[in-house]
Order: C-alpha cells, then sequence, then structure tokens
C-alpha cells in the first residue's frame, strides 16, 4: 500500500527549521555576541549565509530520505553521509504521534513521529507528509497492533469516544500560575544581565531617577528584580497558552488521544497498556488556589528525557481522583494503608533545607550590597522544609504504590507493582540511628527511567512495602523446588 | 537492614579493588609529583606555594591510606547478593547502605565484564539492565559470574511480560 517515496518537499524546508529551533539559544547568542561591532552588515550576511546553507542541507536530506510500509513494517532510508535503514515492526511500536508545526500548516502538512522501544524517535521523524497519508500510515501502523483490526475500526465509529477539554478560563489560570516560571526565570536573567552591554549604567540610572526622584541602591535593585519577575511571567503566560492552546483528551477504547498546541498542533497517541505511571503535581502557585496537573510516564525510549506527557494542565483537586477514574480507571485504587514520616524525621528534613539555603545566603551576602538580607531565606526554607516533612507519605492499595513527596512542587505519583523496574532503599549512618532511610521506585520512561523517593520513611516500613513488592507472583506458589536450586549458586 | 542476601562476592575481589586503586593513586601521585619537581626547579614562581604542596601531599596520603587499604574490605563486607525466580535482590555501599529489588521479569539484558585487572584475577562484573535502570554485581569469581548470568538470563525468559 505504501510503496517506497519520499516526503511532500517541504520537509526540507521544515528540516531546515527544526535545525534552527533545536540550536535556536546558541543561536541568540551567537547573534548576540557576534552583533557587538559596527559590522551589521557582517551578521546579516552571515545569519542568510548560513540559513542558505540549512536549506541546501534540507534539500539534499530530504532527497535522501525515503520510507515505505511493507509486511507491517514501517522501512526508513534517510542520511545524507552515511545512508540508515530503519526497520519498526508495528508490534513495536509505542506511540505515534501526529504533530503540524508552523512549516507544515502553511502547507496544510502535518509531521508523523514514531516512537519505538530501541530507536531513538528523532530518527523515525517523517517530517511532511498529506494528512490523508499520515492518517492511513497509522492505521495501517496501529493494525497490526490489534488482532481484531476490522471489528476494533467498527466498534471505535460506534462508539463515542469521551472527550475533555480544557477551557478558556482553566487555560488561563494554567498560564498564570504555570511552573515554567522557574525556567522563564533563569533564560530572562541571563537576557537582563545581556542587557547591561546595550544600555549603559548611567543611562539606566538616569532613567530611574527620572521615574522616581529619590532613588537609593536598594530601590533600583528591587526595581530589576521587579522586572526580571514581570517579564518572566509574561513568557510563562504566554508560552503555556502557546503549548496548552486548545486542549483536547479523548479517551478511546484501548488509547488516549491528545491534541494541543497554539501554532504547532501536536497529535499525541498514548496506548493505555503503554502507561508506566501517573503524576499528581501540585505547582507552588496552583497549590494555593486548589489546583494541580496530570502527567503521565509512558515507556518510549530514545528520548533522553524521559518521557512525560501531560495528561492534563489543570483541574480543581477535587475532580482529579474523578477525573483519572473516567480516563484511567487502573490508577485509581482504593488505598489500604499509608505511612507518614515518623516525627523524629522532621530535624532531617530541616537541616536538609539549612544545607541547601545556606550556600546561596553566603554567597549572596558576600557580593551584593545588602546582602546581609539574604539570611532571611532561611525562613522560607525552614517552611519549605517542614511542608516537605508534611507532605511525604507511602500509601498501598490493591496492586498500587503511591508516593507523595515535595521539593518545590508537591508531586503525587501513582505507580502500579507490575510496572515497577526496581526499588532502591537507602540508609546512611545518620540516617541508620533514626531508623529511617530513603525509598524509591523505578519506572520506565525514556532512556533513563524515572524515579520516585520518599525521604527518611522509617526503615521497617520500608522494608515491608519492599517485601510487598517482591511479592508480586501470587501464581506459583508452589515452586519451592526451583528456588532451593538457585539458591545453591 | 533486617536479614541481608545471602551470597558474597568472591574474596578476591579486595585485593582487585586494592590494584585498582592504587593505580588510580599512582596517577594522582605521578601529578604530585610533577608539581613538587616544578617549584623545587623554580623557586620563584608564585604557581603553588611549599604549604600548599605539603597539605596536598598529606591529604593525598590519608585518602591513600583510606582508599585503598579501608575502603575495599567495607565495601566488600558490604557487598551481597542473592538471586531467585522471582527477583534480584542486592546489598550495597560503603557509608551509605543501598538494598535494591529488581523483580526478574523487569530484566532487558544480562552480561558479564571484565577490564584487564579483573581478568588477572579471574573475576568479572555481572551488569543487568531494566527498562529504567542499570546495577553491577562487581567482581564475582569468572564461573559464578557466567553461572549468574544464565541463570539470570533463564529466569528472565521464564517470567514472560513485556515492557
Amino acid at each position: 500500500m505504501f510503496e517506497l517515496q519520499r516526503q511532500h518537499p517541504a520537509a526540507a524546508l521544515a528540516n531546515a527549521f527544526d535545525i534552527i529551533r533545536a540550536n535556536f539559544i546558541t543561536i541568540i547568542i551567537l547573534i548576540f555576541v557576534g552583533s557587538g561591532g559596527s559590522e551589521a552588515n557582517f551578521t546579516l550576511s552571515w545569519i542568510i549565509g548560513t540559513f542558505l546553507f540549512l536549506l541546501i542541507w534540507g534539500v539534499i536530506s530530504w532527497y535522501r530520505f525515503e520510507f515505505s510500509v511493507e509486511e507491517g513494517e514501517l522501512r526508513i532510508e534517510r542520511g545524507v553521509l552515511v545512508r540508515k535503514k530503519i526497520y519498526l515492526t508495528s508490534d513495536r511500536i509505542q506511540v505515534i504521534d501526529i504533530t503540524a508545526g508552523v512549516i507544515q500548516r502553511l502547507f496544510g502538512l502535518v509531521a508523523v513521529e514514531v516512537k519505538t522501544a530501541g530507536s531513538s524517535s528523532k530518527q523515525a521523524k517523517i517530517s511532511a507528509l498529506t494528512r490523508e497519508k499520515a492518517e492511513k500510515l497509522k492505521q495501517l501502523l496501529r493494525k497490526e497492533v490489534n488482532g481484531a483490526t476490522k471489528q476494533g475500526e467498527q466498534d471505535e465509529s460506534v462508539q463515542q469516544s469521551r472527550i475533555y477539554a480544557l477551557g478558556t478560563k482553566d487555560l488561563l489560570v494554567a498560564a498564570s500560575t504555570s511552573g515554567r516560571f522557574g525556567v522563564a526565570l533563569s533564560v530572562v536573567g541571563v537576557l537582563f544581565s545581556q542587557v547591561e552591554q546595550l544600555i549603559s549604567e548611567e543611562q539606566m540610572i538616569r532613567f530611574a531617577e527620572a521615574v522616581m526622584p529619590r532613588t537609593t541602591d536598594a530601590s533600583i535593585i528591587a526595581m530589576w528584580i521587579v522586572a526580571i519577575i514581570v517579564v518572566s511571567w509574561i513568557f510563562s503566560f504566554v508560552s503555556t497558552i502557546v503549548k496548552y492552546y486548545d486542549f483536547v483528551v479523548e479517551v478511546r477504547e484501548d488509547e488516549l488521544l491528545i491534541n494541543r498546541g497554539l501554532f504547532e498542533r501536536t497529535q499525541l497517541t498514548i496506548p493505555f497498556n503503554r502507561i508506566q505511571a501517573v503524576q499528581i503535581k501540585e505547582e507552588l502557585l496552583r497549590q494555593p488556589l486548589g489546583y494541580a496537573s496530570l502527567v503521565i510516564e509512558s515507556a518510549g525510549y530514545g528520548e533522553s528525557e524521559g518521557n512525560s506527557t501531560t495528561l492534563f494542565p489543570l483541574l480543581r483537586k477535587q475532580q482529579i481522583y474523578r477525573f483519572i477514574e473516567e480516563v484511567i480507571p487502573d490508577y485509581n485504587t482504593q488505598i489500604t494503608e499509608n505511612s507518614k514520616v515518623p516525627a523524629i524525621a522532621l530535624r532531617r528534613y530541616l537541616l536538609r533545607m539549612v544545607w541547601v539555603s545556606l550556600p546561596v545566603i553566603l554567597l549572596v551576602w558576600g557580593t551584593v550590597p545588602y546582602g546581609v538580607y539574604s539570611w532571611f531565606l532561611l525562613i522560607p526554607a525552614l517552611l519549605l522544609g517542614y511542608q516537605q516533612y508534611k507532605d511525604a507519605e507511602i500509601a498501598r492499595g490493591e496492586d498500587t504504590l503511591k508516593l507523595s513527596y515535595r521539593l518545590l512542587s508537591k508531586t503525587t505519583a501513582i505507580v502500579k507493582k507490575y510496572r515497577m523496574q526496581a526499588c532502591q532503599i537507602q540508609q546512611n549512618p545518620f540516617q541508620k540511628r533514626l531508623n529511617v532511610g530513603h525509598f524509591s521506585i523505578h519506572v520506565a520512561s525514556g532512556n533513563q527511567g524515572r524515579n520516585f523517593t520518599v525521604r527518611d520513611i522509617e526503615i521497617d516500613k520500608a522494608m515491608d512495602y519492599r517485601m510487598w513488592l517482591s511479592n508480586g507472583h501470587p501464581v506459583d506458589q508452589g515452586s519451592s523446588v526451583d528456588e532451593n536450586e538457585v539458591s545453591s549458586l | 537492614m533486617r536479614t541481608t542476601p545471602s551470597n558474597k562476592l568472591s574474596k578476591k575481589a579486595i585485593r582487585a579493588w586494592r590494584v585498582s586503586m592504587s593505580i588510580f593513586i599512582f596517577i594522582l601521585v605521578l601529578a604530585l609529583f610533577f608539581l613538587w619537581g616544578y617549584s623545587l626547579m623554580s623557586p620563584e614562581s608564585e604557581f603553588v606555594s611549599t604549604w600548599t604542596l605539603i597539605a596536598i601531599s598529606v591529604f593525598l596520603v590519608i585518602i591513600t591510606g583510606l582508599i585503598v587499604f579501608f575502603v575495599p574490605e567495607i565495601r566488600w563486607r558490604r557487598w551481597s547478593y542473592e538471586v531467585d525466580k522471582h527477583e534480584i535482590d542486592l546489598q550495597s555501599g560503603i557509608f551509605i547502605v543501598t538494598r535494591t529489588l529488581i523483580p526478574i521479569k523487569r530484566v532487558q539484558h544480562v552480561d558479564t565484564r571484565q577490564g584487564p585487572i579483573l581478568r588477572s584475577y579471574d573475576l568479572a562484573d555481572v551488569t543487568i539492565s531494566t527498562a529504567a535502570t542499570t546495577h553491577r554485581i562487581p567482581a564475582l569469581g569468572e564461573e559464578v559470574a557466567d553461572q549468574v548470568r544464565d541463570q539470570i538470563s533463564t529466569f528472565a525468559r521464564l517470567a514472560e511480560e513485556d515492557v
């Protein structure tokens, strides 16, 4: 059905833009640094030259990229200098993403990304394709997965799939309380430090004096801080809106379909049986308002930073478990037992925050005027430590483990017993004295996997949970003979 | 931490670790000699003062004593492992004790590795990979290592179930 063919020629352009986007920050820095002198023409020609080069590269790589579907296998031949043949069997494919970036939208096309266990998804990306072809490709590759193909398709058309959409108001709330705030803060901070190169300090002070008659050093610093915070807030606001605009989750028979994005429409397909863990994240800014977000981990390899997908960006706290019940019912189990961190561990939580904040305080104290005030940082740090202590908890249900912990925002991870890859308990001599230890669980997600850790839980309880986790095999109890055989190693 | 896994590493592991630590220390000592030579040859240079050098040397002696003579011993004493039909149980650590549990059906692949030092002592490491983590049982006797590897892979094959 799918003979060997090339992508739509627009792929050349898309490729070039992909490279630019991947190295965006590097390019910006280069331009910033490069345009220091008066030779603006030089910079301009340099930019155009780079762009032309990328375009030519894009065309060549488009020419060298061919794909086909044969015997239920997606076959890709690609590579400009080194020729690569990638064969992906459909029963190994974990996730098929259809996205439409700016370039693709210009031509009315989509990009298809196929994620499997073992191969890097970037390599198996078909970056420009008509939507019909993409849908056909997806159908073809998914077909082999479900044995009862035609029946499944008919069911799908008959059975109405449930849809959850993010309302405008919720989108605005999500954007204004976005967790990307911190990331934006650091980026804006760096940019601001570059501003000094453009505007001289004298100009700045004169401006400040004009705006506020009685200016001191302190108020200038305060002004800077406020300015940085405001700008980064705007950044995070806009970027969240762009990312989660028109967010729709569609619940199908055996998979979830997530559609989102303003400029770049992203469509993610996640089969239920690939979900490895669910996280409820109560971000620092959202928690006081009673909001949280839901993140799921799925097992696609080849992506270095793990494979977390936002299942829903904003939910009222009361709604969360109802949402989980309706969308991923497996993960809504009755909790039968839970254990908090013992009171004796509180001092460890508090001390840890002191150790963490001390270097920052000392650094600020030593370098910045009015740095003495940085000692006040200890107060929120200790409060945070106390809150961390209060939030840490392990709970279990039938075959589910629920770990709650907080670094800045509170995370509650729900892990199925049979999804656990490894379980680890750590204890240092100080913890040994208090009979506590760290308890962590690893689940598959991307290349590295992801681990969830509850700190300073009672060691006996930790061992209990461990025992319980290892008893995940009630089927063959009577095979003690084999076990004897093993222990004779 | 309650019961510990039953199997220990090979006794020879201590000697092997001592050798590899000594090689590491030897490189540091070489660098130190170079610095001493430099500061003695050109006394007027301000690159490093003699006192700093003495401090570094003393520090190095202490470190050597610790990591060559004590650490391998403690490490060996702490290390134990157990493999059965359902899970792999590891205990390790020098200062921080770590207990690891790996369900056997989660094992993706297992292999043995052997560097030149381990080879000269007839030892090998067993590396166990899951979809999320990689674990190592270090310095087992060659035959034991092969046995453990085969054992794990047999069990993993029996416990059919994918990611």
